[in-house]
């Protein structure tokens, strides 16, 4: 099911990028220099690229070897993480085509599914890469190791974009789509004019990305391009009429005592945001106005108040020729947790 | 739906214009003017509960003290959700990029009616924040009353379409019976509760207004385990014993 083999045509080294053509800036920022992709990745050598839940369910376990496994399965929960039970559930959900039925077909040996529950018990490794999905919106996306398991709080970049007049039939771009999630939800509300240009400098984002794409049948709708920020989109300057990014923007310093399914398993190259977390987030903010379209829109998400404070005081003070109506959008958490605005 | 939980915060941006872009007003169906009464009382404690049940929840003039009917079952689920404020995530870490959380439980307090509605077993937010609303919705249906004038009363359509095609007052257009697991219930439960609430909770009374056998309404109401429960509570309280 992984499009592995033709994504990696779009792994070509792409050509070194031009000095970027906006340097009003280039004294107070650093452009960040991409990282080498999949850093922080915790691969399983032997493991089969395919999620879980879209292996075939392929291996018959007798009804009572399968309630001895959740037995041993729930004896492993320790009494301070009673969520840890739902994640059982979910993953006999999910790793079984019917769990009730007898013999149940589950999707990989019960040996295997023993290991995984133990890696996902002992060894913290996220539950989301454990079955190989994260319930996302409507969507069930794909995600395996080396790509960021999209949150909770990204949802709402979706609607954002919804309230944009017009925006059935615009040009988007969703820069470090990660797994594509972003980029497959706002597709999915396109008119037959609208288009998505999903970036990332990661190839497995890539390829996660592109199965995602796929398998919600938005191929024609959602192009992938491979390399960091705005290098892919040269030739589209000034056709968007928006820009959607959750860049990475946590700061390097906080990196070490980050959730251990966060900090251990999640790709540093996703996470990373450089010393302040504003790395990114201003390089793109520098890059906007030469992509967006006059009247275009752009929504990022960061690391909540601060940042977003910071980057709305940045946007509508020094670039107040560029955008106007910058501001900064609360989370279900009431953290300011995303900056929209619009180029002027 | 969730577009309505996006708030503005206030920046302070020197450069921008002083007043804060608000998110466009609701657009909010016109109240018929014989809709008067906001909600009944049903609980005298004014204390903010913490309870978060899905059970029934206490009825409470909001904080916003509207006086005046507002059909919250007509409303589109955004401005439903305008109405409400999502409790849970409250206090819950730095979130965003820091955090692997699967917990996607929601729980929406409705601000003019002070009911709570809540979901948890779904694995996304997107869909707890869905069956939240819909609950919500019957939970509205079932506890916010609204007086009837029975001189002038005629049953709204939302009511005729719950209603067996036998009855004598229904009329082809009301389309097919509608049970309980359609989202269209809600409003019409709703408009049954208030007849019920307007004759003193007699089924017989009810039942000839609607042009029905009273054992026909007695089935419908039994048909829905919350509206049973909403029937029973309102004739104790008018000292009638519960349909069973
Ligand atoms: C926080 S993740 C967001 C992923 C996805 N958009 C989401 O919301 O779930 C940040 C993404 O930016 C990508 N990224 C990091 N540096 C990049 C660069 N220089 N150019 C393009 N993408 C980059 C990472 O590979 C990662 O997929």
């Amino acid at each position: 099911m992984l499009a592995s083999a033709s994504a990696s045509a779009s792994f070509l080294p792409r050509p070194k990028p031009k000095p970027h053509l906006l340097k009003r800036l280039a004294s107070a920022l650093t452009p960040p220099s991409p990282l080498s992709p999949s850093t922080g990745a915790d691969p399983d050598p032997d493991q089969d690229p395919t999620p879980l839940f879209l292996r075939p369910p392929a291996h018959p376990v007798p009804a009572p070897s399968l309630a001895a496994f959740r037995r041993r399965a729930a004896a492993l929960v320790p009494p301070s993480a009673p969520h840890l039970h739902r994640h059982l559930r979910w993953l006999l959900a999910d790793a079984a085509h019917d769990p009730d039925a007898d013999p149940a077909l589950l999707r990989a040996p019960l040996g295997d599914l023993e290991a995984l529950w133990l890696r996902h018990v002992r060894d913290r490794r996220p539950f989301q890469y454990v079955v190989g999905n994260e319930h996302w919106r409507d969507l069930v996306v794909a995600v395996r190791e080396g790509v960021l398991i999209p949150r909770p709080e990204t949802e709402a970049v979706v609607e954002m974009v919804g309230r944009v007049e017009g925006f059935e039939a615009g040009w988007w771009t969703d820069l470090g789509t990660g797994s594509g999630a972003i980029a497959v939800a706002v597709a999915r509300m396109l008119g037959p004019e609208g288009k998505v240009f999903a970036t990332d400098v990661s190839e497995v984002a890539i390829e996660v990305a592109r199965l995602n794409v796929q398998r919600y049948g938005m191929q024609d709708k959602v192009q992938i391009r491979h390399g960091s920020w705005f290098e892919p989109l040269e030739d589209l300057k000034g056709k968007f009429m928006g820009v959607i990014s959750n860049p990475p923007y946590i700061p390097t310093d906080d990196l070490p005592g980050l959730q251990p399914e966060v900090g251990w398993h999640e790709p540093k190259l996703a996470l990373d945001g450089g010393k302040d977390g504003l790395d990114h987030l201003l390089h793109l903010c520098e890059g906007l106005s030469s992509v967006l379209k006059p009247g275009g829109f752009f929504v990022f998400e960061t690391n909540g108040n601060k940042q977003s404070e910071f980057l709305v005081d940045f946007l509508s003070t020094k670039w107040d020729s560029s955008f106007h109506d910058v501001e900064a959008v609360l989370d279900f958490a009431d953290i300011k947790r995303f900056v929209t605005g619009y180029r002027r | 739906m969730a577009r309505a939980l996006l708030r503005i915060a206030r920046c302070y941006s020197p450069l921008s214009s002083p007043t804060p872009r608000l998110p466009p007003p609701l657009h909010r169906r016109a109240s018929p003017p014989l809709r008067f009464l906001s909600v009944s009382l049903s609980s005298p404690s004014p204390a903010e509960s913490a309870a978060s049940s899905d059970g029934p929840s206490d009825v409470r003039k909001g904080e916003d003290g509207r006086s005046g009917w507002d059909d919250h079952l007509a409303m589109s689920d955004d401005e439903l959700m305008g109405q409400c404020e999502m409790g849970t995530f409250k206090a819950s870490g730095p979130g965003g990029q820091h955090r692997n959380k699967r917990e996607s439980a929601v729980r929406l307090r409705h601000r003019p009616t002070g009911i709570i509605a809540q979901a948890v077993e779904d694995r996304s937010q997107h869909k707890n924040r869905a069956s939240a609303l819909s609950r919500l919705r019957t939970l509205i249906a079932l506890k916010v009353r609204k007086p009837i004038n029975l001189e002038e009363y005629t049953p709204p359509v939302e009511l005729l379409q719950i209603l067996p095609l036998k009855s004598t007052i229904r009329g082809k257009d009301a389309g097919p019976q509608i049970g309980p697991n359609n989202s269209k219930f809600a409003p019409g439960m709703q408009a049954l509760l208030d007849l019920l609430f307007a004759v003193e909770g007699s089924v017989s009374e009810a039942a000839k207004i609607l042009g029905l056998s009273t054992g026909a309404v007695s089935r419908l109401i039994l048909s829905d385990d919350s509206l049973r429960i909403a029937a029973n509570e309102l004739r104790a309280a008018k000292g009638l014993k519960p349909l069973k």
